[in-house]
């Protein structure tokens, strides 16, 4: 079976390498983009199984990536986990209501965000253990 | 250039008074003062609220006002208007007292000398243009402060992330195998990159705070699930330290009335601290009681055997970037703003906050927070006599998911929009929405108590459906919905009881039918 493809959205290299390793070593392939336009291309591109997504990007923000991807139907069904640095509490709610499927605050604990990605790909829970992530935040 | 007439306002009962007034000004420029004069308060509060006057020379002795109240009326008229207060030689110390009120001068009538009047209302106005000048631009200053902090902890999150997971994939051997030593550094990092993030989240808080942003849900929580949760988290750190962390809890408590979050939010804070001030081999403790001083309330303390802290400054502690201890005595690692957000949360969840200490004695941290009691909820809707002959219908609204799963993200996203839609169904002030009481199953329960006939509940419940029918953010978010409503029987007051019997009667009887609502939905959700 061919690895599920994720695609990271974040406007920092830095993270975007971090998250790559993390869901490398889990056996993820990764695409990436810096901004909400490249998402919304690369998306249209690759069908991503799944959508790592920032919501400060230029060229728009994260509300706009999904805003778009919910006018094509083959984009619309993929699922989106928000990772931002924002408030959570307005943000949240908002992320939630524009269709994603979790919101994570940064810094974010890799454990949290491998369950969140296991959860919205629909795999049992924790299956893949060889390479765990470090102990989570209290 | 020419200036436009300063706008003089005089508002003096006495005739002979305001002829002499008028006298000193005729040595000025023609146009450089135009003189509006009234006798009575309500007149010159009128003509305040047109706008235009520069500076008012009040007379604290009118017809229709006397004293310091006049002087509170012309600043509540005009609050952006200088007041100069004129009164007579024995009312001095009033005068002076005026100026606590809001005047800016008084002067003494007969001792005024002509030329002097005119220079003190141009120096009045300037020292009043200058006065809100400054608290406009300290105003200015607070606001620009809370978003700064706000903008600096947000930008501080992204670079923390990446440090997070370098650090981690490092340790979880991603990059190759790490030499215990190179694990042990790496350690000492990651719980430093940990604590600049609980710094971070303090500063987010605070600047949460400062704009009022800080979302308190009130419920009916248990504080027992909080301890336990603190403990957990903590006791690592504490056991790092040599540190014994125990609790004691009454059996049997009550729950509270308040956010359970918030609760464990503020233990963690209390034992965190706790812990930090106190030296290895010592003992933090968490004790929970109904409070002795006030039945309707609990009571939890949080004890060290630490370094304590001076009684003089055990309230100041409670400030914002205060810290109490000497830098170089304990391992600080905070920014000082973990009890000021305690302070806050406590207090707005209806509890009180102190500490009790001397140094080298340990410290007692001391918290209340109000029972949950449900005829003190009642009480309003029955404060009348004829209410407790009305019969009661409960309104049972419960939230579940299409995918028979509700988690805790949507739980706390959704409850929240939820209630404000209830709040908006209930038809009167005797309609009261209880605050959520118990998990059922996957489901989400919320009571509404309708103090009506059963047409009214009826009515209610209905409404209640349409409302969430046409709820697009429900729809959205998979949520599912069914109303119910069920009637108690009219309770009338026995001859024998009190009003307070009678509302524990009615409470013992709604309490029931909420618990059978509950379990029953428990057993059948799973």
């Amino acid at each position: 079976m061919d690895n599920k493809k994720i695609l990271i959205v974040d406007d920092n290299a830095d993270i975007r390498l971090g998250m790559h390793v993390r869901l490398k070593a889990n056996q993820y392939e990764t695409l990436f983009a810096a901004d909400a336009f490249t998402a919304v291309t690369e998306a249209r591109k690759h069908r991503p199984d799944l959508i790592i997504l920032d919501l400060g990007l230029p060229a728009g923000d994260g509300f706009t990536v999904m805003e778009r991807l919910k006018h094509t139907p083959f984009l619309a069904v993929i699922p989106v986990i928000v990772v931002s640095a924002r408030d959570g509490l307005g943000n949240q709610k908002r992320a939630f209501e524009a269709g994603a499927k979790a919101f994570l605050q940064k810094p974010v604990n890799d454990a949290e965000l491998l369950a969140v990605v296991r959860q919205a790909l629909g795999e049992p829970a924790g299956i893949k253990t060889h390479a765990p992530a470090h102990k989570a935040l209290v | 250039m020419k200036h436009k007439p300063l706008q003089v306002l005089v508002v003096e009962d006495n005739a002979g008074d305001v002829r002499l007034l008028r006298e000193m000004f005729s040595g000025e420029r023609a146009g450089s003062f135009e003189i509006t004069h009234l006798l009575r308060m309500s007149e010159a509060e009128n003509h305040l609220a047109k706008g235009g006057v520069d500076i008012i020379l009040l007379d604290m002795g009118l017809p229709d006002g006397h004293g310091l109240e006049t002087v509170r009326r012309a600043h509540a008229a005009a609050p952006c208007v200088p007041v100069i207060v004129l009164t007579g030689l024995d009312d001095e110390a009033l005068a002076a007292e005026a100026m606590t009120q809001g005047a800016q001068d008084y002067l003494i009538k007969g001792q005024i000398e002509s030329r002097a009047l005119p220079r003190a209302l141009r120096h009045a106005i300037e020292r009043h243009r200058m006065q809100t000048e400054t608290d406009l631009i300290r105003t200015n200053q607070i606001q620009f402060k809370d978003e700064f902090l706000s903008h600096v902890s947000h930008e501080l999150r992204s670079p923390l992330t990446a440090v997070r997971q370098f650090v981690t994939i490092l340790l979880d051997g991603l990059a190759g195998e790490l030499k215990p030593e190179q694990s042990e550094y790496l350690e000492i990092v990651l719980r430093n990159v940990k604590q600049l993030h609980s710094m971070i989240n303090d500063l987010f808080e605070v600047s949460g705070i400062q704009a009022g942003k800080l979302k308190i849900e009130l419920q009916c929580a248990s504080v027992d699930d909080a301890i336990a949760y603190t403990l957990n988290t903590l006791q690592g750190a504490a056991a790092d330290k040599g540190i014994t962390l125990s609790s004691e809890i009454e059996p049997k408590l009550p729950s509270v009335c308040a956010d359970p979050a918030r609760i464990r939010q503020i233990l963690v804070i209390l034992v965190d601290n706790a812990t930090k001030f106190t030296p290895s081999n010592g003992m933090v403790k968490v004790e929970v009681r109904v409070f002795e001083k006030d039945p309707n309330f609990l009571l939890l303390e949080v004890t060290d055997s630490g370094c304590g802290i001076d009684p003089d400054k055990t309230e100041r502690i409670f400030e914002r970037l205060f810290q109490a201890a000497d830098p170089a005595a304990a391992d600080r690692n905070g920014l000082g703003l973990g009890l000021y957000i305690c302070k806050d949360l406590v207090t707005r969840q209806g509890g009180k906050i102190w500490a009790k200490s001397a140094p080298g004695l340990g410290s007692v941290f001391s918290v209340t927070l109000p029972i949950f009691s449900l005829p003190k909820l009642l009480a309003p809707a029955f404060s009348d006599e004829r209410q407790a002959r009305h019969p009661v219908t409960l309104v049972v609204t419960e939230i579940g998911s299409r995918t028979g799963w509700l988690s805790n993200e949507v739980r706390a996203e959704q409850c929240r929009g939820i209630r404000d839609l209830l709040r908006g169904c209930l038809y009167s002030d005797l309609d009261i929405l209880l605050p959520k009481m118990d998990f059922a199953g996957p489901a989400e329960l919320f009571f509404i108590l309708a103090i009506t006939d059963d047409i009214g509940g009826g009515a209610i419940s209905k409404r209640i459906r349409k409302q969430l029918d046409s709820s697009e953010r429900l729809g959205k978010a998979g949520l599912t919905h069914s109303i119910s409503c069920r009637s108690l029987d009219p309770i009338g007051r026995n001859a024998t009881e009190s009003m307070e019997e009678c509302l524990e009667r009615v409470a013992a009887n709604i309490q029931e039918l909420m618990n059978k609502e509950i379990s029953s939905r428990q057993v059948r959700n799973g």
